[in-house]
């Protein structure tokens, strides 16, 4: 556990973007996979999945672009400025393709870099199978859900779908913030969570809206206990793996949370109203929602435990400093896990480019203030 | 291709004067640190710290540069000392700022030094949270808001001028040159200072075990934690092969559940069937 690092701040917009996205990817992937192994099966369920995803999505690209300190250049996310206003300089698209073409920037080992890409490819997948989505037959629905394209669509929705659920939780790992860069499960749990929530949200508007025959919610609710379960035994992996560290997290109101809020609320309690409406012989409607509405709240209480925990940690790291073990991070021969360089900047000798893609070097000139020179 | 250069920061002659931070703010157009806005709606200087002779507090937006000091005491409080360090941006080969900046604001110059150039940054923070020594900020400036950090003084090193914090440092402990010249250099200090007695005499980040080897390292006298230096800073990468396996692992299983509630064969097979 690394304290001595700076807080980035990442506050409200962050959680509500967790949360919101993972509902978005969550119901996307889930509604993509029943219609592609549902078939008739499927009972119209997925629609109301397509009907979630893409307005959260745009939500999701607000509360993003607003977090950021300079909004105004959120596509700065996805190309390199200074390419476009080169193109630009020359007239671009009259004149000045090369530099257009090398404009877009994508960094493969970074996980903020892949995961804006895999939202402008998720926006784009969500967005169409909304449009199918809006009537329950026409050409719109042949096209784009029935035919070979709506069978490639829901494939490559369903992959962004979960990588959209997940990378969140690679990107915190891939810091050096205490608790999130100690452990790889956050982002296998924001997977599960975003399922649970996913199915949550979809069988309370499947029920609001009438659409998606009971049988299918039914089985819906077959995959969420599923998911729940599944939920569990990774929330048991993030635990273990950070037995070491259990203190410290323990020892903050948000961490207290984590450890025993989000599993009562989110997957126990939920769990438990499932268990109760299989049992009742009526299936009360009452149960069903109890158990969506308590996964809601338990996937909302992850992203908020998760992200404000580091916080509260660095607040008393000076009590911590001198107890808290810092393992060996995993270099070739160390005893720790490592599975190689999965980036330029790994391994890295004086002279190379590393892990900057469009190395400048030479060719800005620095603000300065030596005579002559400004 | 100029050649790479470095910081070698020998602790053990540090005075604690603070003229790098001086320095710093004065090549650099830095102004002072002030508190959040108070009562009168105005924002003053930051009160005391209490902090021993650092009012300084932390690195920060504005403070390139921080001299820390540590205060060492014996059990009986008869003995102290004072341990004082000028903390900087480490300048790693293996920089992980540089390596999740998604914008490619953050580049590595001709010096091999690590550069935010502030036109592309976006404000996301990513490199604050990745910086294993808790260097980056973000401004303040509501004109700029874009991450901050020591320059190196590329500007400088553009015109052969060494950064403005060595140039002042009186005792030479902010020495400046090129980077296997400091290596060398501070090799020989270590060799010196034990052969003097100081057993504890240690380098930090000069060889390639600290992030591939930082271009701002030090000398130390006692643990890196007492310094505020973590031990084992990794690259946030390092992390990306688990977490990216657990997660297809736990995705291969969402989907095995989907498959397992849709496509039952016990029940309804005449809809099976037709479909």
């Amino acid at each position: 556990m690394n304290l001595f690092v700076a807080d980035p701040e990442w506050g409200w917009w962050i959680v509500f973007y967790f949360f919101v996205g993972g509902i978005a990817a969550g119901a996307y992937f889930l509604a993509s996979l029943i219609e592609l192994v549902g078939g008739p099966l499927s009972g119209d369920l997925p629609r109301v999945g397509y009907w979630i995803a893409f307005p959260l999505v745009l939500l999701c690209g607000i509360l993003l672009t607003v977090d950021l300190e300079r909004p105004d250049r959120f596509w700065h996310m996805l190309v390199r400025s200074e390419k476009v206003h080169e193109a630009l300089n020359q007239n671009w698209p009259s004149g000045g393709w090369d530099a257009m073409l090398g404009a877009p920037l994508l960094k493969r080992w970074s996980p903020m870099s892949v995961g804006s890409w895999a939202l402008a490819v998720f926006g784009l997948c969500s967005g169409l199978s909304f449009l199918g989505s809006l009537r329950s037959e026409g050409l719109m629905v042949r096209l784009l859900r029935q035919s070979w394209f709506g069978r490639i669509l829901q494939l490559v929705g369903s992959l962004v779908g979960f990588f959209v659920a997940a990378y969140t939780g690679t990107l915190l790992s891939a810091t050096n913030q205490p608790l999130w860069s100690d452990t790889p499960w956050v982002a296998p749990l924001f997977l599960t969570s975003a399922a649970s929530t996913g199915a949550a949200t979809m069988l309370l508007l499947s029920r609001l809206s009438g659409v998606g025959c009971p049988e299918a919610a039914e089985r819906l609710e077959r995959v969420d206990v599923l998911a729940l379960i599944l939920e569990l035994l990774v929330f048991a992996g993030l635990l273990v793996s950070l037995a070491t560290w259990f203190k410290p997290i323990w020892d903050t109101p948000q961490g207290k949370l984590l450890v025993v809020a989000v599993p009562a609320v989110g997957i126990l309690l939920p769990l438990a109203f499932y268990l109760a409406g299989h049992l009742n012989a009526r299936r009360a409607p009452a149960t069903l929602v109890l158990a969506a509405l308590f996964s809601l709240a338990g996937g909302m209480l992850l992203r908020y435990a998760i992200l404000k925990t580091p916080r509260e940690i660095l607040a008393e790291r000076s009590s911590l400093i001198s107890t808290m073990p810092e393992p060996p991070y995993g270099t070739p021969g160390s005893g720790a896990a490592w599975l190689g360089a999965i980036s330029p900047e790994d391994g890295r000798q004086s002279g190379q480019a590393g892990a900057d893609p469009v190395n400048r070097a030479g060719e800005l000139q620095p603000r300065t203030k030596i005579p002559g020179l400004e | 291709m100029p050649e790479a250069v470095g910081f070698f920061t020998d602790t053990t002659v540090c005075i604690g004067c603070k003229a790098c931070e001086v320095a710093c703010h004065q090549w650099n157009d830095l102004p002072a640190q002030l508190g959040p806005p108070q009562s009168d709606g105005l924002r003053h200087p930051l009160p005391l710290t209490g902090d021993s002779y650092d009012n300084t507090g932390s690195l920060s937006d504005l403070n390139w540069r921080h001299v820390k000091f540590i205060e060492q005491f014996s059990p009986d409080r008869k003995q102290a000392a004072w341990l004082m360090m000028s903390d900087v941006c480490k300048h790693c080969a293996n920089a992980p700022c540089l390596e999740v900046c998604p914008t490619g604001a953050i580049l590595r110059t001709e010096f091999d030094t690590v550069y935010i150039h502030e036109p592309a940054c976006n404000g996301c923070r990513d490199c604050v949270s990745a910086c294993p020594f808790g260097v980056i900020h973000m401004s303040q400036d509501p004109n700029k808001l874009v991450a901050q950090k020591c320059t190196f003084c590329y500007d400088r090193l553009r015109h052969d001028l060494a950064p403005a914090c060595a140039q002042a440092c009186p005792t030479q402990s902010i020495m400046f040159g090129p980077l296997k010249q400091l290596q060398e250099k501070a090799r020989s200090r270590v060799r010196q200072l034990q052969q003097e007695g100081v057993k504890s005499a240690r380098l930090y980040g000069e060889d390639k075990t600290i992030l591939g080897g930082l271009n701002a390292f030090y000398l130390l006298v006692d643990r890196p934690e007492t310094y505020g230096l973590p031990a084992n800073p990794k690259l946030p990468s390092r992390k990306v092969p688990w977490s990216s396996f657990l997660s297809i692992v736990t995705a291969l299983f969402t989907g095995l559940a989907v498959l397992f509630a849709f496509r039952s064969r016990t029940e309804r097979p005449e809809v099976r069937e037709s479909a």
